[in-house]
């Protein structure tokens, strides 16, 4: 029962499984459901994990139950829709270039976000739906982008294919380069970072070790000698750096802001300081950089051991770096050479990486990121790049 | 396992005011045996929801607060060994030291599998625990047993309890744990919610105040810049302190002046925010 239903929640981008639809039918089953309410409100909460879904979800079940039209693709859409459609790249590379009408080469230098981007672009260029069409997106027409399209070799946008030539599995890029390459989520962030943590012993002694008990008894000739440990706990200490100005850093902003999430969740003893393009005598620890300066100098008294994390791009006039008069902001007085002022924090931190969000093709590009790179080790920041800025801060000790 | 009679509908408790569409959720979940994971902003009422099931079908409620350093086997159960060997050392207890079973104290979720009435197991904001736990904690829920390592001895579940689980959306669940379950996303409730809501704390809550104050607090919910928006609890507790302040008149909210933001506002920043901009309105 159903069937077309659950395959329309499909198309549509909800990430619906065959056993939550099994499911579903087992509830029906059990005469749970009385009316057409109720199945929608049964149907959602089985079928449906994310609130995310639920406005789509509702559009398809009034387009269904109600045959009240389905709107054109809105942003919830598009976002599943391009999500489908990066499935589909993954395994379909040549055909995914000739559709879009990029040459196969360029297409694999396109990271995903990239291709998404470009991706959208195309379906904002049409400004309405073309079901039929020859145009670029819609449902069931002779265009190469669509679903259900009968263009020889034309990829399917999250749609049911009707010809089998629109399905080449040419598994070329599977999913493991998507997972290496591509933007950084939360979860996988928190993975490569995990491994920064030092667990030692913190708090009151309340753990009973069990060896130390034995042998101490024995001493005792028998007489119970119950010895307490103090609890593990992360005792390291990370001071993060965020490049926040300028429109320099502004592409990277979502990936910054991931890090900056997972890192103040997971570190219990973590210091986040802002600034703009390079260091000079002073950083903030308010993202507006006004209200709360902290004096670089300070740095220098801290623990060595603690791990240093400088996020940003590095590219900047090479005036701001070497110049003892750099600072592009008139108010800041004598404020010495920065670079000399990134030595010192280099110097001072032995633990320190710079985590560049740039892609690493464009770093020889920028003068500064190259002069940074003999101060600072570099990583990108993509997983594999965090990846190896984690084994050096770990390594080094 | 259930039988019909020990399965009875849910509709609502004294407390908790209850939407048609979630009774008609948590009635769904406890056919089909599926765990249920409850997902919304804090204060839309998810720990509460437990509470009331349990109130209204008369079910002992057992609670599971997550903690992110928390290890799966702390809510299975426990090796009492220091105990056992303060008993072996002392020996001036009635338990029988040779025996490991009588060390073995059972954690929430294993009290909810041995306890001789079918229960409900609140599983209270599983999104702090890392991803192991909550998958781990998924497969003993599925297969409603769990092995006893020291005693090698299975639990099995007597009685299959109702499960919830809440979560504050703070991170992402798994896929296979989300497969597992029945999913409510409860929304912040509009206005007209919230009034019936306020009722059930305030059943004689003067016309006039209710009005005002529930108006006043959408205003609030508005304003800018603010990172903690005042929820249920927060304006509960705030009309509580109105109506014990004897020099209180509704009129003072009218005029927009507004008494006690401290209760709406937990985090002094968005105090601060809150007096600025409720002060500024006023002028």
């Amino acid at each position: 029962m159903f069937v077309d239903f659950f395959y329309t929640l499909r198309e549509r981008g909800i990430p619906v499984t065959p056993t939550s639809f099994l499911r579903l039918q087992k509830a029906m089953n059990a005469g749970l459901v009385h009316s057409l309410d109720d199945f929608y409100t049964v149907a959602r909460t089985i079928l449906v994990k994310s609130e995310r879904f639920f406005d789509t979800y509702d559009q398809i079940f009034a387009h269904h139950f109600e045959n009240a039209s389905l709107e054109d693709p809105t942003a919830v859409e598009l976002t599943a829709i391009a999500r489908a459609m990066l499935e589909e790249w993954l395994q379909n590379p040549e055909g995914m270039a000739e559709a879009l009408g990029i040459d196969q080469e360029k297409l694999k230098k396109m990271t995903p976000e990239e291709l998404i981007q470009y991706f959208l672009d195309r379906l904002k260029e049409q400004t309405e739906a073309h079901h039929g069409g020859n145009k670029w997106i819609g449902t069931g027409g002779t265009s190469p982008t669509g679903h259900s399209g009968i263009h020889p070799g034309g990829m399917r946008v999250g749609g049911a294919s009707r010809n089998h030539s629109a399905i080449k599995v040419a598994l070329e890029r599977r999913f493991r380069d998507y997972s290496q390459e591509g933007p950084l989520t939360q979860s996988q962030m928190g993975e490569a970072l995990k491994r920064l943590r030092r667990m030692a012993p913190t708090g009151p002694k309340d753990i009973v070790n069990i060896d130390k008990t034995i042998y101490e008894t024995m001493r005792n000739a028998g007489e119970i000698d119950i010895i307490f440990d103090r609890r593990l706990a992360d005792r390291l200490k990370v001071v993060l750096m965020i490049d926040n100005g300028g429109w320099s850093m502004d592409p990277y902003i979502d990936v910054v802001q991931t890090l900056f999430h997972y890192a103040s969740s997971q570190f219990k003893d973590l210091k986040i300081y802002f600034f703009h393009n390079t260091i000079y005598s002073r950083v903030w620890s308010d993202p507006q950089r006004y209200y709360k300066p902290q004096d670089v100098d300070d740095f220098i008294r801290w623990d060595p051991e603690t791990r240093f994390i400088i996020v940003g791009d590095a590219n900047m006039a090479p005036y701001e770096l070497v110049h003892p008069n750099g600072s592009i902001y008139i108010d800041a007085k004598q404020t010495g050479v920065s670079l000399e002022r990134l030595k010192l924090l280099a110097g001072t931190f032995r633990h320190s990486v710079w985590l560049n969000p740039m892609s690493i093709q464009e770093w020889r590009y920028s003068r500064t990121t190259e002069i940074i790179r003999q101060v600072f080790p570099m990583f990108e920041l993509t997983l594999d790049g965090l990846e190896k800025a984690v084994q050096f801060l770990t390594s080094a000790s | 396992m259930s039988s019909e009679k020990n399965n009875p509908r849910f509709s609502g408790a004294s407390k908790y005011v209850l939407d048609d569409e979630l009774a008609k959720i948590v009635d769904v979940s406890m056919t089909l045996e599926m765990p249920l994971l409850l997902k919304g902003e804090p204060g839309t009422g998810k720990t509460m929801l437990a509470h009331a099931i349990a109130e209204s079908l008369q079910m002992p409620l057992i609670v599971l607060n997550v903690k992110s350093s928390m290890k799966l086997i702390e809510a299975l159960y426990q090796y009492d060994t220091l105990t056992r060997l303060n008993d072996s050392r002392f020996g001036d207890s009635r338990r029988d030291v040779s025996n490991i079973e009588s060390y073995i104290k059972m954690g929430k979720v294993g009290q909810a599998f041995t306890a001789d009435k079918r229960t409900i197991l609140l599983i209270d904001e599983i999104d702090k625990a890392d991803t192991d736990f909550q998958d781990d904690m998924l497969d003993v829920l599925d297969q409603m047993q769990f092995d006893i390592i020291e005693i090698d001895k299975t639990v099995k579940a007597k009685h299959r309890p109702v499960i919830i689980i809440t979560s504050n959306a703070k991170k992402d669940l798994s896929d296979p744990f989300l497969g597992r379950c029945n999913f409510h996303h409860i929304a912040f409730p509009d206005p007209d919610m919230m009034r019936m809501i306020v009722e059930v704390h305030f059943p004689k809550l003067d016309e006039e105040l209710m009005s005002v104050c529930i108006s006043t607090f959408y205003r609030l919910r508005e304003l800018r810049g603010i990172e903690k928006k005042p929820a249920t609890r927060e304006l509960i507790n705030w009309i509580r302190a109105l109506k014990s302040d004897p020099d209180f008149r509704p009129k003072t909210l009218l005029q927009g002046r507004v008494p006690y933001l401290g209760i709406l506002f937990k985090k002094s920043a968005d105090l601060q925010q809150a007096v600025q901009q409720v002060v500024k309105s006023r002028g």
